[in-house]
């Protein structure tokens, strides 16, 4: 046999055997056999003083063009296997991933916040400052400095929690109106102030009253500020609050405080105003008091009512929460049932 | 106040105008219309029957009648009612009618009797037991008009064709609460003048002022006027009074009632009636303040212990009324009455209300004094009563009126200007305009340039300043008319006080946590008040407490959350990861304070339990770890706690939380003997932490300076070390960071033990510590120095050996 079919016959056994080696060990050994120091191809090329000089060139070209082509399948051949061992592991890493995760506990905001956080951002939005007052007040901050006056009927010591003769759990947020107003310095620009707080009533708790429950209190004090002033900036929060395409009106109504009084109604979301149980059939909702100041309260904070003006407005952070969730029970937000707490998640931003 | 379309007719053209459409014009610009009820709505065939005969069937309650509705025949009906007669009208429900409550009236048999519709009670065409007649309460209605013919429709005899506005009338717009002042307020809005007549009286008796006299105070009774009546025959109304009455919520009496509560729904002047024959002794009327001990047994016939701030109307020795709230008994006009003084007055409002709610008898005219009533309207009242009299109950009015009080109210005179009130409403009305609606109200105005006064009537003495003549302008031009804008204010900022962003942050960190937030109430006992607080403060309690369980001010918010706990638990809810921010309060020195505190509780597991079995219990480090995570998101440092005995806490798993040796919280465990015996608890272990934001803001950190990430490797050396078991983390921790050097950056412990390989009383604590040079590689002798010198210092200070 001369090289040439033993380099044809090398080319048919090496290709083969190549082929079915099914380990990279048994892959290696068809390397070393073939194209390693000692292997077949290098025993070819050391029989190369037996060949005539002229054909030398052609086996030499000949063996070279065989290793490169062993060579080739040798290293595609061990990327096959390497690929073939790790689809092996993969598939018996297999998990069923329909099994649920392992989850840790996930807070919620209370409801009542979520709607107080939003009005803050809402109104610091305006450019409102957030102030806070305190919860334990003097009958002269809650009463006196509001045009309330000893013996006025909204006084009355059964409705409020005294804890002495002259202080008492704040019955509304409107103090801290009268407490701002006193403190600010007009010279430095008008005053625009929310607050939001905890206020009390002497009423039993059932679905409807709680002797706790939180209000926000607006007031904005200028030498230019109007009735309609106080109607766009209350459109504004109902139309936030409640939607965009909610319809709202204003009613004459009576606080001590204002002159003029408003309370403000929006269409009623559950039926759009055609009337419902929730409107009781009058296709609107009440949803805050606001009015004029009046010009009692300007003057009780040293305040010239002839040159300032202001509007204030006043609502319930539990009201809003009842109205915007279709919550029955106010006691709801204070019992804190988790189940109840958590429903809210999805309304935080 | 519930106020009659029909009965404005009296006043104004209605011609076209919609009763709900003036509802909702007077809802948004003067009263509120809480509803408007007609009550013939859904009501059908039910028509005046005149009862032709009338025979009871044997061994029944029930009568066999045959009435006549204005058809061919007469129909037989079956009726249960003990008042029914022959020769009544009545009314009937024919076959088909419907009755309120969605009942239908059929054809049908009552023990075999044929019966063919139904005679009807008022409670049954939907009138309130509250305002039907005495005398037809447990029977069918009995007409007594005979203009009435078998077959009409009974709804406009009735007054049920009529609709009813309810005013839902707040404190100041009491001027709204009669006919006439209602009258008053729809005139304004459809732009007419309401036909109020003065009364001519024309008295027919003798002269009753001589022998008789009355004194009162014009200080608690400014007004009080007298009249007398004679020859009085007691009967019942007729029927269109009675209507009137009962549509207003009123039930119709007798003649006399019946009167002075008509005019007092006509005027809003209360009325009081007295049978005369009380006074026939002492021939005197005085009202005073009561006296101490004086008693008093009213209509309703309730016993009260005058107090000396009542007004008390007296025959001059004993009271026979109180004043404004509601006769005596004693004085009472009954069916054997013949004479009676007729009373119209203006008492003392504050006086008024506080009888009222001191007697719990609160009453129509009581509430009509509180809130202040026309001053214009006594002189009117009292004619109009009497008027009534003569014409319902035959009397004959004596000639002469007392007048024990008659003080007059100077009208309110207002001048502002027509810039200032659209200044005010944010409008641009024209003076022509301004005066124009000032005359929809029938306020006399002058002008003059810019300015204008207005002359405010006494039948609206809830006006007394500009701005009150700016509500009236604003309204009645209609708030809807306004336009909408937004307060010009210039520049300002907006925005949270420094520490209020401090608190929504923490809020956002421990929700972020996985805690839910919970809103729970200040109020809480004395008892719990004081608890879970290192140092009970001076309580601030309530003076008339709901119930015991809500007396004080908490001084903590733990009390709350284990509210919450409990609450949850009942509902089988186990796993809770709760927070509250809010404050708590005392009066420590005298002078209350309100502190903001943040306080949080752990039951149950870590996470979700899982298919895994990969659950982790809560535990004091778990609770520790989380707060822990706090303080370093707030770049709160050197936190220390010190084992510290709480009231309600555990007493060898609680620390005190300081920083800067200033008490800022506890941690720890609520104490066992609590959780065991409160069956709420179940026995459950509940971790809680409470901190003083008070302490706690300051210290947290503002502004970040960056620097960039270190450029040399740390170096760790783990160290482990045997100590007696007394020996606390902290002591060895600061025991190895005074004596470190300046490259340790952390102290971690990675083990601890105690138990069967150690002798007694002894543990074993391994740390690691981390040293590293921002400026150059850390060498090992470096290293090797330091922990050298920690652990000479381990083995000196702490008696410790080395592993």
């Amino acid at each position: 046999m001369d090289l040439f079919d033993r380099l044809k016959d090398l080319r048919e056994q090496g290709l083969a055997e190549i082929k079915e080696a099914e380990s990279e060990k048994s892959l290696n050994d068809v390397r070393v056999k073939l194209v390693g120091k000692k292997g077949e191809l290098t025993q070819i090329l050391h029989q190369m003083k037996d060949v005539a000089p002229e054909k030398r060139r052609e086996v030499g070209q000949k063996v070279n063009e065989l290793r490169d082509l062993f060579n080739e399948k040798l290293a595609s051949a061990k990327d096959n296997l390497i690929e073939k061992a790790i689809e092996a592991r993969l598939e018996a890493e297999k998990i069923d991933v329909t099994l649920p995760g392992r989850r840790k506990h996930v807070g919620s905001k209370h409801p009542i916040r979520i709607i107080q956080d939003d009005l803050e951002r809402f109104f610091i939005g305006m450019s409102y400052q957030v102030v806070q007052g305190p919860e334990i007040e003097s009958e002269h901050y809650n009463f006196e400095m509001l045009n309330l006056p000893k013996d006025h009927p909204a006084r009355d010591m059964q409705a409020t929690f005294y804890v002495d003769a002259d202080h008492l759990l704040r019955s509304q947020t409107s103090p801290v109106q009268a407490r701002t107003m006193e403190k600010h310095d007009f010279d430095k620009g008008d005053l625009k102030m929310i607050s939001p707080g905890k206020v009390y009533r002497r009423d039993d708790d059932d679905a409807t009253h709680s002797h706790q429950f939180m209000q926000m209190e607006g007031l904005v004090v200028g030498k230019n500020i109007s009735l309609s002033d106080l109607k766009g900036t209350l459109e504004l929060v109902a139309k936030h609050e409640f939607g965009q395409d909610r319809e709202t009106r204003l009613r004459p109504s009576y606080f001590p405080f204002t002159e003029p009084s408003v309370e403000m109604d929006v269409s009623c979301f559950e039926c759009g105003g055609k009337g419902c149980a929730i409107c009781k059939n009058t296709g609107w909702i009440e949803v805050l008091g606001a009015g004029i100041v009046h010009p009692n309260v300007l003057s009780a904070a040293g305040i010239d009512p002839s040159v300032y003006s202001g509007f204030a407005f006043g609502l319930g952070l539990d009201r809003f929460a009842i109205l915007k969730y279709g919550i029955d029970d106010i006691r709801d937000f204070y019992s804190d049932d988790v189940r109840f707490l958590q429903q809210f998640r999805q309304e935080e931003d | 106040m519930l106020v009659s379309y029909n009965w404005l007719k009296d006043f104004l053209n209605m011609d076209g105008v919609d009763p709900y459409a003036l509802a909702e014009k007077l809802t948004r610009s003067g009263v509120e219309i809480a509803s408007t009820v007609h009550p013939e709505d859904g009501l059908s065939k039910l028509v005046v029957g005149h009862i032709l005969t009338c025979e009871k069937i044997e061994g029944t309650h029930l009568n066999k009648t045959t009435v006549d509705v204005g058809e061919d025949e007469a129909r037989q009906i079956v009726c249960g009612a003990p008042n029914v007669a022959a020769g009544q009208d009545v009314i009937v429900a024919l076959p088909g009618a419907h009755l309120p409550g969605g009942i239908k009236i059929k054809k049908g048999k009552l023990r075999g009797i044929e019966s063919n519709g139904m005679i009807c009670g008022l409670q049954e065409l939907g009138f309130s037991d509250s305002v039907v007649p005495p005398k037809y309460a447990d029977g069918i209605w009995v007409f007594h008009d005979p203009d009435l013919k078998p077959g009409d429709s009974v709804f406009a005899a009735l007054g049920m064709d009529d609709y009813v506005l309810d005013f839902d009338i707040t404190p100041n717009r009491a001027d709204t609460s009669s006919m006439e002042g209602a009258a008053y307020e729809v005139g304004a809005l459809i732009d007419q003048k309401p036909k109020i007549e003065d009364v001519v009286l024309k008295e027919d008796g003798a002269d009753w002022t001589g022998d008789f006299t009355a004194v009162a105070d014009e200080k608690i009774a400014p007004k009080y006027y007298l009249r007398k009546l004679t020859g009085v025959k007691i009967a019942e109304s007729p029927l269109w009074l009675q209507v009137r009455l009962w549509n207003a919520g009123i039930r119709p009496i007798n003649n006399v009632v019946d009167a002075t509560n008509y005019v007092m729904l006509l005027t809003g002047q209360p009325m009081h009636a007295y049978d005369a024959k009380l006074f026939d002794k002492t021939k005197k009327i005085e009202v005073r303040l009561a006296k101490e001990g004086e008693k008093l047994q009213l209509l309703n016939e309730k016993e009260i212990d005058l107090d000396p701030q009542d007004i008390v109307i007296t025959d001059g020795e004993q009271a026979v009324g109180l004043a404004g709230v509601m006769g005596g008994l004693n004085s009472e006009v009954t069916e054997e009455t013949t004479d009676v003084i007729l009373e119209a007055a203006v008492f003392d409002p504050a006086l008024t209300r506080k009888a009222a709610l001191r007697h719990d008898n609160r009453t129509d005219a009581s509430a009509l004094f509180e809130k202040g009533i026309n001053w214009d309207n006594t002189q009117k009242a009292l004619d109009i009563c009497a008027l009534i009299l003569r014409a319902n109950a035959g009397a004959t009015v004596l000639a002469g009126e007392i007048k024990a009080s008659d003080l007059d109210k100077e009208a309110v005179v207002i001048t502002t200007t027509a810039s200032r009130t659209n200044k005010i409403l944010g409008t641009d009305l024209s003076m022509d305009e301004i005066v124009k609606i000032l005359g929809k109200l029938n306020f006399p105005v002058a002008v003059n340039g810019d300015e204008y006064t207005v002359t405010v009537p006494n039948r609206r003495w809830d006006i007394f300043i500009d701005s009150d003549i700016f509500e009236e302008v604003g309204r009645i031009y209609g708030y809807d008319n306004i336009k909408s804008t937004h307060p010009a204010t210039g520049e300002l900022i907006g925005g949270y006080a420094a520490d209020e962003v401090k608190v929504r942050h923490l809020r956002q960190l421990l929700e972020g946590q996985g805690l839910s937030e919970t809103i729970n109430y200040s109020l809480t006992s004395e008892e719990l008040a004081t608890t879970f607080v290192k140092k009970a403060l001076a309580p601030v309690k309530v003076n008339w407490p709901l119930n015991s369980a809500r007396t004080t001010m908490r001084q903590n918010l733990i009390c709350g959350l284990l509210d919450t706990v409990a609450y949850n638990f009942a509902r089988k809810q186990t796993e809770l990861q709760l927070f509250e921010n809010g404050r708590v309060y005392d009066m420590e020195g005298g002078d209350y304070h309100e502190h903001e505190h943040l306080a949080a509780a752990y039951v149950g597991l870590a996470g979700e339990s899982n298919w895994q079995h990969k659950d982790e219990v809560v535990d004091f480090y778990y609770v520790k770890g989380q707060l822990e995570d706090v303080f370093e998101m707030i770049g709160v440092k050197d936190v220390e706690y010190r084992a510290e005995a709480i009231k309600g806490m555990h007493p060898t798993r609680t620390a005190g939380i300081y920083v800067n040796d200033e008490y800022i919280g506890l941690i720890g465990q609520i104490s066992p003997v609590l959780t065991m015996t409160d069956k709420n608890f179940a026995g459950k272990e509940i971790y809680v932490y409470e901190l003083n934001l008070d302490a706690l803001l300051p210290l947290m950190a503002k502004g970040v300076k960056s620097k960039p990430a270190p450029k040399y490797p740390a170096v760790q050396r783990d160290l482990s070390i045997l100590v007696d078991e007394d020996v606390t983390n902290a002591q060895v921790e600061s025991c190895i960071k005074e004596n470190a050097g300046k490259y340790l950056v952390s102290v971690e412990v990675i083990d601890v033990y105690q138990g069967a390989h150690l002798a007694a009383g002894k543990k074993s604590l391994a740390y690691r510590l981390t040293f590293l040079n921002e400026a150059e590689t850390l060498t090992d002798a470096v290293v090797t120095k330091a922990t050298d010198n920690v652990q000479a210092a381990l083995e000196e200070k702490l008696e410790a050996n080395i592993r």
